[in-house]
């Protein structure tokens, strides 16, 4: 009986030092690769700091109010923040197609079922970058334009602006991915129309008069426009 | 303006071409340095050559010529200088042997104080012919009357000291005015035109007719009595001869001047001052304006009656039917030498006013045969002479003629000092570059183009007897107008800039014709829907017979 | 060359049919029925009084009128000149009236007028407004005599106006180009200017025209572009302004952001010019001047307080970004005083718009919000400038004028030193 147990066993750990003399080449390469996928996104990630690094590309994430925005979210400069993605990214095939490198049938399902939601996930990064962005102009233009025509609470007015472009875009990144889809747009649908009614409600219930006299401003040429004093700057 | 037809032989003035000149400057024949008519009679072969058919003689009458002559002593004679009576009537049988025409001065307005009317009339306060001038104790009658010649002029009256009173005078105070209230004025000037008429004369030039009567209160020009004194004087021509022609000299604006047509029966012809000063001011402006406005100016006038019109004559370039502005142009453009400017005016020849350009000679000669109007050439003229702005008065303009490069340019044989004008002899104009002879042995020669000129002028009829019509191309400097009678069509276009030119016509009224272009022969595209591109080189002009095909 | 495409075929055949002119005086126009008539009679009489000799012709560029202003342009003509002068023209008049695409504003106008000059190589060139309803013949002579008799090339007006007037010019324009540019010019942007044709050239070779401060800037550019070219500028004093009723009343926000945007992008672009310059020069005056005109005006002092104030307020996160430190607070501490006793003081204003065009230099936020950011800055300005001078008198208001300008050069190093400086 020793016998049979000392051959079992080492039969066993026989078939186990094949496997993992099989396995183990493949876990070399996947090393190798995680490696040199290491190496290569670091190179791009430099690579594209520096092309993103120069005069223009800033000029225009500070224009747009992109450098300021993320400042405030602690998020370092976009230039920095695009290596680093770059580098993520790039790491990330290679480690996956390291881990596929390895064979295990189970594992390169999920990693294919991963591989088909990253472009969403990306997709949805990026409308979430924009729309950010967007509400970021629109609530300035608004503040700047409330300010200079002298209406009250202007910047209750930019705020409310910002949010609604905000749930707008986040409602459109959520469902880009698929995340609670009907849910998130009946919940947003409902929102929004009942913001809209109220404030319909509200404008034309209450302020009536106002609303009168807006639109006569609007669509009858008075000569009252902004006659706030005689002088003209020019 | 063709309702019925005109008898082309009575109205021959509006196909002529007058020549004028002076017989004493012409040609001297007897050697004592004074043209004279027998010279003058030698030289009708140019003149004919030229292709004049009319020849009008400056006052040739007995005078002591202080006026170059328009101050008459005696108005039935020649003036020995320029020889007898005999030598005129021969002139005039020569000349009509040519079918030549002649018109001859006839200075109503005045005489010289050496006329023996005048020396009757001052002699005493009851002589005879005391009424047949004008005399007052005063000189402050007729205030409003201008003064002509306001160089040399102080008032229109003068003090006689031998009859010791004032006497009336428009020009010189040599030349004392005639009175035309006086019946016997009237009678005796009409003596004077029956005896040059019945001798053969074609017509008279009436020198200075707005003046003949006076009236107080008024200009004392244009008055309505001048103008009966004028038509009946016309009156007595038609009863009793044909085919004889008035030419008024009247320095007036184009609408003051259509009563000395009246019905067309008072003057046949006119001079049209006012437009010679605008078209040497168009070619300095480099604009038409000037020419377009005047001609807007000028009214029609009866079917039997001409304009004349010149470039240069024996007096100066009037400046006085133009405005302030324009006279100061003219003056700055054109007088830059002071001592050019006299009275109202610029004394100088056509070519030294166009600075010897032969192009701009050419093309104001051009207009002068293409506008509306019988062309007076002035003698000289056809050769480009020049002028002496050092002579007196308007002598600089009067210098002998000349003919070749020889001894006195051929004008005379009489010793140089002798001449009654020194001759032009500076290297440009003088008698040795410009005379008739070398002229005449060139083709390519100012004189040989006159001739080709007029003969084209002479072509067709509608230069001297057909309407006018005006083309406005977009392009300012560019004179284009289109001559019309019946079916004779000939379109003229001027470039009145010294830099070539390109110009669009609106020729729609005429297409389907084709231009034939008049100095080479040679035709040009027809005439279609769109405007037609016509390119001129400095101051070049063309003229297009338009012919239907 | 792009001239070609943007001049019509019709225009391009009336011009070869002027030919060449001496003076071209230029009028855009867009709806301007009840004024143009008296405009272009001025300018015709202006033209024939004085320059009687000289070859002239009107271009009219018009951005699509449907109220029928190019053809009263064309057939408006002076039946009688005797009644008005001594004598008729000598020449032919000419008047030519082209379309031009309303969306390339002022600056397509004055192309327009660019390329006629230069084809007709014209000497001396006017622009002219269209609604002015002041203009008289003289103007004509004050605008081109300097160019054509004297030799200048860049002529810029001066009008006799209200002490109130212009105060957009006083106190930012001017005293900037002053300090900047090194020219003491009073009134960079008028409607009325007149330049050489040598300078017509050189604004025809700047091929900027795609550019946003030609078209709505179009001024202010001129008078730089000129300085930097080193052409001769000088002023000329032409008479009271003032415009039709109907002309719409000047959107201030609007204003500021095309005049003072085209300010700080013409700094940007000549920035190698002005950054050396230390000292600014007089330029010669032409024309007969009187004093300003003092009557009491409509004005409501307490509406621009508030709206300062509120802007300071609401606007704080924005002008945080633009503004240094030290200078914002100084203007939240004046936006909170009392309204009477109210003071914008000359050097704090100052160092608020050398701020306000360095930020702008350096893009921290989009420049048109930036722009719109400084009018209730402005607005306190002017309640402070009105509250110091409805008093004065024209010498106390020169004086204040000049002060002002002092001002502007003395502390240009912290501007070069902000304009320099990496964000």
């Amino acid at each position: 009986m020793g016998n049979l147990v000392l051959n079992t066993l080492s039969h066993t750990f026989k078939g186990f030092f094949e496997i993992l003399a099989l396995f183990l080449p493949r876990l070399l390469s996947m090393l190798v690769m995680i490696a040199v996928g290491f190496v290569v996104a670091l190179f791009f990630k430099a690579l594209v700091r520096r092309l993103f690094g120069i005069e223009t590309f800033r000029k225009y994430c500070d224009s747009a109010g992109l450098t300021q925005m993320m400042r405030k979210a602690a998020l370092p400069p976009p230039d920095v923040l695009l290596g680093q993605l770059i580098f993520w990214v790039i790491w990330l095939v290679f480690i996956v197609l390291g881990i596929d490198a390895l064979e295990i049938a189970a594992l390169q399902e999920q990693i294919s079922r991963f591989f088909l939601f990253l472009p969403q996930i990306f997709v949805a990064l990026v409308v979430l970058f924009v729309g950010l962005l967007v509400a970021n102009f629109f609530s300035r233009a608004t503040l700047l334009a409330a300010t200079n025509a002298n209406y009250p609470s202007a910047r209750l007015l930019s705020g409310l602006v910002r949010l609604l472009i905000i749930i707008f875009t986040v409602t459109m990144a959520l469902e880009q991915i698929g995340l609670g889809r009907h849910v998130v747009l009946i919940a947003f649908s409902i929102a929004f129309g009942a913001i809209m009614l109220g404030a319909a409600i509200a404008f034309g219930l209450g302020g009536r008069d106002v609303a009168r006299r807006v639109l006569e401003k609007r669509f009858l040429e008075s000569e009252e426009k902004e006659k706030e004093e005689d002088i003209s700057p020019l | 303006m063709q309702d019925r037809p005109v008898d082309t032989l009575q109205t021959w003035y509006k196909d002529a071409i007058i020549y004028q000149l002076h017989v004493r400057a012409y040609h001297d024949n007897t050697g004592d340095g004074i043209g004279d008519f027998r010279g003058l009679t030698e030289k009708l072969d140019h003149i004919q050559e030229l292709g004049a058919t009319a020849i009008w003689l400056l006052p040739f009458y007995p005078s002591p010529l202080k006026d170059d002559g328009y101050d008459i002593a005696d108005y039935l004679s020649v003036h020995p200088s320029y020889g007898t009576l005999e030598d005129f009537q021969a002139f005039l049988e020569e000349a009509h042997r040519r079918d030549m025409r002649v018109i001859t001065e006839l200075v109503l307005n005045h005489t010289s104080d050496q006329h023996p009317w005048f020396q009757e009339a001052r002699s005493s306060t009851d002589n005879p012919r005391r009424n047949w001038y004008v005399w007052s104790d005063t000189d402050d009658r007729y205030r409003d009357a201008r003064i002509i010649f306001v160089d040399t002029e102080m008032s229109n009256w003068a003090w006689d000291p031998v009859s010791k009173s004032y006497y009336w005078h428009r020009f010189f105070s040599h030349q004392p005015d005639l009175n035309y209230d006086n019946p016997e004025v009237r009678e005796e000037m009409w003596k004077v035109m029956k005896f040059w008429l019945e001798m053969g004369v074609d017509g008279f030039r009436l020198d200075a007719v707005p003046y003949l009567v006076e009236r107080e209160g008024t200009s004392c020009e244009n008055l309505p009595e001048t103008h009966e004194v004028l038509k009946s004087l016309r009156r007595r021509v038609d009863e009793n001869f044909s085919n004889r022609m008035l030419l008024a000299e009247a320095n007036q604006w184009p609408a003051d001047l259509a009563p000395y047509f009246a019905e067309g029966n008072e003057f046949h012809m006119a001079f049209h001052f006012p437009l010679m000063p605008r078209m040497f001011m168009a070619i300095k402006l480099e604009d038409r304006k000037p020419i377009i406005e005047i001609h807007q100016q000028t009214p029609p006038i009866p079917d039997v009656c001409q304009w004349a019109i010149f470039l240069r004559n024996h007096d100066e370039l009037t400046l006085e039917m133009v405005t302030d502005e324009e006279r100061d142009y003219m003056y700055d453009e054109f007088a830059r030498e002071k001592s050019a400017k006299l009275n109202v005016g610029i004394r100088r020849r056509l070519a030294p006013l166009l600075e010897n350009d032969r192009r701009r000679v050419e093309l104001l000669t051009g207009m002068l045969m293409s506008l509306p109007g019988t062309p007076i050439i002035y003698y000289g003229d056809e050769i480009g002479m020049g002028d002496n702005i050092y002579l007196g008065d308007r002598n600089g303009v009067r210098t002998p003629m000349q003919w070749n490069g020889g001894w006195n340019g051929g004008f005379s044989t009489s010793d140089p000092e002798q001449l009654y004008s020194p001759l032009i002899s500076n290297p440009v104009y003088g008698y040795q570059a410009i005379n008739v002879l070398s002229q005449q042995r060139s083709e390519h020669s100012l004189l040989s183009w006159m001739r080709r000129v007029v003969r084209l002028r002479k072509s067709s009829p509608v230069f001297g007897r057909g309407t006018i019509e005006f083309l406005n191309p977009a392009n300012h400097r560019v004179l284009a107008y289109v001559r019309e009678r019946g079916t004779n069509r000939v379109l003229v276009v001027n470039n009145l800039s010294s830099s070539a030119q390109a110009a669009e016509l609106d020729l729609r009224p005429w297409q389907g014709l084709i231009p034939i272009e008049m100095f080479g022969g040679n035709p040009f595209p027809r005439i279609g829907e769109l405007p037609y591109l016509l390119t001129l080189g400095p101051y070049q002009f063309y003229w297009f017979r338009l012919r239907r095909f | 060359m792009a001239e070609e495409s943007f001049l019509s075929d019709e225009f391009v055949r009336q011009l070869t049919a002027v030919g060449e002119v001496d003076i071209l005086v230029g009028i855009p126009t867009f709806n301007n029925r009840s004024t143009i008539e008296r405009v272009v009679n001025a300018v015709q009489i202006g033209l024939v009084k004085y320059f009687p000799r000289e070859r002239t012709a009107l271009i009219n560029p018009d951005a699509g009128s449907s109220d029928d202003t190019p053809e009263i342009v064309k057939n408006s003509s002076i039946r009688d000149f005797r009644t008005l002068l001594s004598a008729t023209p000598l020449r032919t008049t000419h008047r030519i009236t082209t379309p031009y695409r309303p969306n390339d504003g002022k600056g397509g106008a004055l192309r327009i007028v660019l390329a006629a000059a230069d084809l007709l190589r014209a000497k001396a060139c006017a622009i002219v407004s269209p609604d002015i309803e002041s203009i008289t013949p003289e103007w004509i002579e004050g605008l081109v005599r300097p160019v054509y008799k004297e030799k200048f090339d860049l002529v810029t007006p001066i009008y006799h106006r209200h002490k109130f007037d212009g105060l957009l010019i006083k106190n930012i324009l001017a005293p900037m180009i002053r300090a900047l540019y090194g020219v003491r010019i009073r009134e960079p942007v008028g409607g009325e200017v007149a330049f050489s044709g040598r300078l017509a050239c050189h604004y025809l070779e700047q091929n900027v025209w795609h550019e946003e401060v030609v078209h709505t800037g179009t001024e202010v550019w001129m008078i730089t572009s000129a300085v930097v070219g080193g052409f001769k500028l000088c002023q000329s004093f032409l008479g009271p302004k003032l415009h039709a009723l109907n002309s719409s009343p000047q959107d201030i926000v609007r204003t500021i952001q095309s005049v003072v945007g085209a300010l700080f992008r013409c700094m940007e672009v000549q920035e190698s010019y002005w950054l050396s310059r230390t000292e600014s020069q007089p330029i010669p005056v032409f024309g007969f001047e009187y004093s300003s005109g003092l009557e009491p005006r409509r004005l409501n002092r307490k509406k621009m307080f508030l709206m300062f104030q509120n802007g300071v307020n609401q606007l704080a996160p924005l002008l945080e970004s633009i503004l240094s430190p030290e200078t914002l607070k100084d203007i939240q501490r004046i936006s909170q005083g009392d309204e009477k006793a109210f003071r914008f003081p000359e050097d704090l204003w100052v160092k608020t718009i050398y701020e306000f065009a360095a930020s702008y230099h350096h893009s921290v936020i989009n420049r048109d919000h930036l722009l719109q950011a400084l009018t209730p800055l402005y607005r306190g300005r002017i309640c402070s400038v009105l509250l110091e001078e409805h008093r004065s008198d024209a010498e106390q208001i020169e004086r204040r004028l000049e002060d002002l300008c002092q001002q502007y050069e003395r502390l240009k190093p912290r501007l070069i030193e902000r304009w320099t400086q990496k964000a």
